[in-house]
């Protein structure tokens, strides 16, 4: 099954890449590749309805905590004083 | 699950776990804890406990998002 090596090649990379990368905001878009690999490769692994559930719950998890940490790395919201 | 899904899935997890331990910023350190989950679900999907891996892919991040309160008021009181 090529898809789901490709797929797989592709998030151990990008998790090299999370990992070699220093500041600490751009190693956020290799995390976000390596949720959708992740994702693709839940659904090429086992084809089944229930998949799907688990699938969409992973990815808005991952992309919710992504975003979490981004907005807090930044200071979150500003209040005017 | 073939073993080069197995070792690929694996060297995630893995890394994820070391990096974890290893890096002192907490950002990194979440960063790289998200990581290790990322790696962990194919296992739990391989075997056929969907349930258990949607239960776990909506808990995982609310423990982050408590992490992240500590860390902002950390820095705030700095």
């Amino acid at each position: 099954m090529i898809a789901l090596a490709v797929v797989a090649v592709i998030a151990a990379l990008e998790a090299v890449r999370v990992v070699a990368e220093r500041n600490t905001m751009r190693k956020l878009p290799y995390l976000n590749v390596v949720s959708f690999a992740i994702t693709g490769s839940l659904m090429l692994l086992l084809p089944h309805p229930l998949t799907i559930l688990a699938c969409a719950a992973y990815f808005v998890g991952s992309t919710l905590e992504s975003n979490a940490i981004a907005s807090t790395w930044s200071g979150g919201i500003r209040k005017h004083e | 699950m073939n073993e080069l899904y197995a070792i690929l899935f694996g060297f995630i997890t893995l890394l994820g776990g070391v990096t974890t331990a290893i890096y002192r910023d907490p950002f990194d350190k979440l960063i790289s804890l998200s990581l290790l989950a990322a790696g962990i679900f194919p296992f739990i999907v391989d075997r056929g406990y969907v349930d258990v891996a949607a239960a776990a892919a909506l808990i995982a991040p609310l423990g982050t998002i408590f992490t992240l309160m500590v860390c902002r008021r950390r820095a705030r009181d700095a």
